[in-house]
């Protein structure tokens, strides 16, 4: 009888085991499953404890540590707006508030319905097209008000190409 | 030349050790740095910032070059001709901002209030700080690292930053023990001290930067992460960020060393007692030689029973069935009287484990000169066999070496115990040397908490251990991998002994204990080849006619590796009672007088006196304290048998089933009360301080004994303190002759046993095994586990009454022709029935041998029962985990 809680330590297992380094770590198992499954389970801890010979508290102070290491599955969307300076000074805040009221959130976290998952950046690498946003790991630059409402309008149509 | 480094603290020239830090340099030779995460015995952190100086080393051209920055003196070892200045104005100025920081967030009303000088520990605070950070919100006010840090630093009054107050919740919901985060430093020595000492990693530093918090990784209980609650992190904590529960508001008046009375480690405690003459808090002692500073769940939480208000209070004798109180006078008398009716024979005394070598030799002697019987035992000395072959082989029967060597042991062999919960700090030892590299081998049918850091878990048939080891000599010798010299120059018998091992072929060994050849020839390799292997043994799962027999294996196996005398190993028996060996010392046995000196005629053993109570051949008998065979089987036998008895005399502290059917109860002092010296499984002589008051008529047992005695007519036990008994125990017994009241710190002082001019080998005998015996109602042998962390199980954590207790569906092993048999498949739901007991849970078919059942339950839900009981002394009565016939039924 296999469920649904041993497929997920299958492919955990998985991805430790895909690792191609010449030394597999803590954090590199952590990286490895947060890539395949794309987030950092119970048993993900577990997993990596058993593997790197270690208590579960280790490795959960390890993985708590950094803020990219989530514990809950992400949603389905992913929508990011750049807070680094230059988005800063060229108007991001705007877009912020735009983003943050269209998904009913007021910081970082998943939407209510847990489809969207909001996350500042603190730069995504295209200042000279500030401010920017990126939605689904897609970049959209020069972004104005107008814009993000769309975006974040077909975003709700499921519209966005993934 | 010296070996020492020489350098400069402060214009002062010092030594120290090669590789020590900054700081213990400076503490050694008696000069102080500030500081909050370091802490003695830990590796180097620095997380505080605290312990900041300027140094610089000497170049080779002979100039001075400072090292960058301000190195944290806790991290930087010392050099040759280094100069360290620890309080140059810039330090100080960089210390002081460094604690304004820390301070931000830790609630510091108490830390620099204006009145601490004028204002008293027993004062009422006149408001000079806001209402919620009041010194007396915290529970450690008067005890705080921080606070007293802060003095020392002589920090303004005001601090330019505000107070951020964190709001984190309190984690009030385990056992024992509060943690209220807004207090802490996150100086992590909790962290470290539960990782890097006691090796178990239960709590964690979670998140980061302004988040960082402790916790446990799933963040709900310590119950399913692996703790022992032993509260190491409790007292290494320099807050109030992790405290005891139970008193925690309570100031002590009064910090008194003593040692615990729960097991033979005799670990030694500083006990906090407060206004009210109760002891409000259990401290393990840093400089004590026995624990290192350690303590267990017994030790820091298994104290509260000197304090229960139920205790008994007045002397009570039987008049028309009933029980009812009188003075002391009046109850000697009709105890004498009645006494005097009994002699010799019709007489027997059973004296405590917990009662001091001075209550023993005075209970002994009592028995000796005024009864005139030698029918006198001590009440935990229910398996004598288990160390009377050490005693003929190597001339003493407690440990060959001390508890903390066995961290330099290569190897070290457990057979079958408990050790985590029964004699726990002589576990920390042990995997403090597995994380150093050494190698384990644990032979028990049970899974405990050491079989998880097991090179070698050996699951040997019920009762097959001494062939068993028998095989791993056999091996040994084969091998060549025997200490040759040791064995023929060292110990008599050896070629005797060899040539018993003939009858130890592998294959009829392997047969005989279920074990593959090739693996008893493995264990033999890694035993043998070591340089230092050392043995203990509890023989918990043992049956009683296999003990002796196992142990003189097991004796062997240490004399013919050379691992007897030798400094990093050695043999360690395991067994119960915080003083059986001191009672055993002072001739609390029926063959022996004090000093190990044989009588003429021995009385009886425990068995025999509960048997001759039913029979009526002991017509009297004389109970200190009521354990007799607890957490055993026979009690029930036993408290059938006394019945019959025609006069039960009883010295208890507490109301039990015994003192209800005593015909004279007498209240006796518990440990915190008495005055006198243990003598600890390594032969080390503690004493004992009296830390409170008694709370009413209750007395010490030799003085109760020694009264009687007078009244008996006897005056050769009238004694006037227990210093002038340990005067004429130190005359009476060899080996105490070299012990001295004045002397016994906290390191104690070792007994001293003559050494055996040669050891004995004895020749082994290959058995037949019979297991245990087994009935068609229960057919099959129980192996109960438990274990402090399960990674593979998920435990369930509900809460009820703002309490945390477990959840989980239990996993029994099973053979799997067994579960054909009974047709029983993988995953399920089974019961277990025991003649007194009940488990329901998951069949797991797998290798276990034919005609066994093993589960392994969580630590955790013996300490939530141990929290809940209603009992006086709830630690002293943990059940064993014992082998046990059930059967198993498909639910």
């Amino acid at each position: 009888m296999t469920t649904e809680k041993d497929n997920l330590r299958t492919s955990i297992k998985e991805a430790i085991d895909s690792q191609k380094r010449p030394t597999v770590t803590v954090l590199s198992s952590l990286l490895a499953i947060q890539d395949s499954i794309g987030y950092i389970p119970e048993e993900a801890i577990e997993e990596v404890a058993v593997h790197s010979n270690t208590s579960i508290n280790s490795v959960f102070g390890v993985a708590s540590f950094y803020p990219n290491f989530r514990f809950t599955p992400p949603g389905e969307h992913s929508v990011e707006v750049c807070w680094g300076p230059t988005c800063h000074l060229k108007g991001s805040t705007e877009i912020l508030e735009i983003v943050l009221a269209k998904l009913g959130l007021v910081s970082e976290g998943d939407t209510e319905d847990g489809k969207v998952s909001f996350r500042f950046n603190t730069c995504l690498g295209a200042c000279s097209q500030a401010p920017v946003l990126s939605l689904d790991h897609e970049l959209y630059g020069n972004v104005d008000s107008d814009m993000a409402e769309k975006l974040l309008g077909d975003l709700d149509q499921n519209k966005t190409t993934h | 030349m010296s070996d020492k480094v020489n350098l400069t603290i402060d214009g002062v020239e010092v030594q120290a050790e090669p590789g020590s830090m900054i700081i213990q340099a400076a503490m050694d030779n008696g000069m102080y740095i500030p500081y909050l995460c370091y802490y003695p015995g830990m590796k180097p952190y620095g997380a505080c910032r605290m312990c900041v100086v300027k140094a610089e080393s000497p170049t080779p051209d002979g100039t001075y070059r400072a090292l960058p920055g301000s190195p944290a003196s806790c991290t930087t070892p010392v050099s040759e001709g280094m100069r360290v200045e620890t309080n140059s104005e810039d330090t100080v100025g960089l210390r002081k901002g460094i604690m304004e920081l820390l301070i931000s967030e830790h609630p510091h009303g108490c830390l620099n209030c204006h009145r601490i000088d004028l204002c008293g520990p027993t004062d009422v605070c006149l408001r000079h700080v806001s209402v919620n950070d009041r010194c007396v919100t915290c529970p450690k006010n008067e005890r705080c690292e921080l606070k007293d840090t802060v003095r020392y630093m002589e920090m303004e009054l005001t601090t330019p930053l505000t107070y951020n107050n964190r709001h984190l919740p309190l984690e009030v919901k385990d056992p024992f023990w509060d943690m209220d985060m807004n207090l802490c430093i996150v100086c992590s020595r909790c962290v470290r001290a539960c990782d890097e000492v006691r090796g178990d990693s239960a709590i964690t530093l979670k998140d980061r930067s302004g988040r960082s918090i402790i916790g446990t990784a799933a963040g709900t209980s310590l119950l399913e992460s692996g703790c022992e609650f032993c509260g190491a992190c409790i007292d290494v904590c320099p807050t109030g960020a992790i405290v005891e529960r139970e008193y925690k508001w309570d100031k002590a008046v009064e910090q008194v060393s003593t040692t615990c009375p729960h097991c033979p480690v005799g670990c030694q405690l500083d006990l906090d007692v407060n206004k009210r003459n109760k002891v409000v808090r259990s401290i393990p002692n840093r400089q004590a030689e026995a624990n290192m500073g350690m303590a267990c769940f017994k030790g820091k939480f298994g104290l509260d029973f000197v304090n229960k208000k139920n205790k008994l209070k007045k002397p009570m004798i039987r008049r028309n069935s009933d029980l009812e109180e009188v003075t002391w006078p009046e109850a000697l008398d009709f105890l004498s009287e009645k006494l005097s009716g009994y002699t010799s024979d019709d007489y027997a005394l059973i004296s405590s484990s917990k009662g001091t070598n001075e209550d023993n030799y005075t209970a002994q002697k009592f028995v000796r000169r005024v009864m005139k019987s030698n029918n006198i035992n001590v009440s935990s000395n229910s398996r004598p066999k288990l160390v009377s072959a050490l005693q003929s082989s190597i001339g003493d029967d407690s440990a060959t070496n001390t508890i903390w060597n066995l961290l330099n042991s290569e190897v070290i062999l457990l057979v079958s115990a408990n050790i985590t919960e029964e004699q726990n700090v002589a576990s920390v030892p042990i995997k403090q040397a597995i994380a150093k590299g050494a190698k384990l081998i644990v032979i028990d049918q049970r899974e405990t908490e050491l079989t998880r850091y097991a090179t070698k878990w050996i699951r040997p048939l019920v009762n097959s251990e001494s062939n068993l080891i028998g095989g791993m000599l056999r091996s040994i010798l084969d091998q060549s991998l025997e200490d040759h010299d040791f064995a023929t120059e060292h110990c008599e018998g050896y070629d005797e002994f060899r040539n018993s091992l003939w009858n130890f072929d592998l294959v009829k060994v392997s047969a005989e204990t279920g074990i593959p050849q090739e693996e008893i020839v493995e264990l033999a390799q890694l035993f043998g080849k070591s340089e230092s292997s050392s043995i203990l043994y509890g023989l918990e799962t043992v049956s009683e006619e296999h003990v002796d027999r196992t142990v003189k294996s097991l004796v062997d196996l240490a004399l013919v590796t050379g691992n007897i005398g030798n400094k990093s190993s050695g043999i360690y028996p395991l067994y119960g009672g915080a003083n059986q060996q001191g009672s055993k010392d002072m001739g609390c046995v029926p063959d022996f007088l004090p000093g190990h000196r044989p009588v003429d005629a021995a009385g009886l053993n425990l068995d025999e006196i509960s048997n001759a109570c039913s029979s009526g051949k002991v017509k009297a008998l004389h109970l200190i304290g009521d354990e007799l065979f607890h957490n055993n089987p026979d009690r029930e036998e036993f408290l059938e048998n006394i019945k019959s008895l025609e006069l039960l005399i009883v010295h208890e502290s507490f109301e039990s089933d015994i003192t209800k059917m005593a015909d004279v109860v007498l209240p006796s002092a518990v440990f915190a009360e008495k005055k006198g010296t243990y003598t600890n499984m390594e032969g080390r002589v503690h004493r004992l301080r009296a830390a409170i008051g008694p709370a009413g008529d209750e007395d010490e047992d030799w003085r109760i004994l020694s009264q009687l005695a007078g009244r008996l007519g006897s005056n050769e036990l009238s004694y006037s303190s227990s210093d002038e008994i340990l005067t004429e125990i130190t005359g009476e017994v060899e080996s105490y002759k070299n012990i001295r009241v004045e002397k016994l710190g906290t390191a104690g002082q070792m007994r001293k046993i003559e050494p055996q001019k040669d050891y004995l080998l004895s020749p082994l005998e290959f058995t037949q095994n019979e297991g245990i015996e087994v009935n068609e109602q229960y057919p099959l042998i129980f192996a109960p586990g438990r274990v402090l962390f399960d990674a593979d199980r998920d435990a369930g954590i509900v809460t009820e009454n703002d309490q945390n207790s477990i959840t989980r569906t239990e996993v029994i092993e099973m053979n799997s022709g067994d579960a054909e048999q009974a047709g029983i498949s993988e995953g399920d739901a089974v019961k277990i029935l025991g003649e007194n007991f009940e488990l329901i849970g998951n069949a797991h078919l797998n290798g276990l041998h034919s005609g066994m059942v093993a589960t392994t339950t969580l630590f955790g839900s013996l300490i939530e029962s141990l929290n809940k009981s209603t009992e006086p002394d709830p630690m002293s009565k943990i059940e064993n985990l014992r082998l046990c016939k059930v059967r198993v039924e498909k639910v």
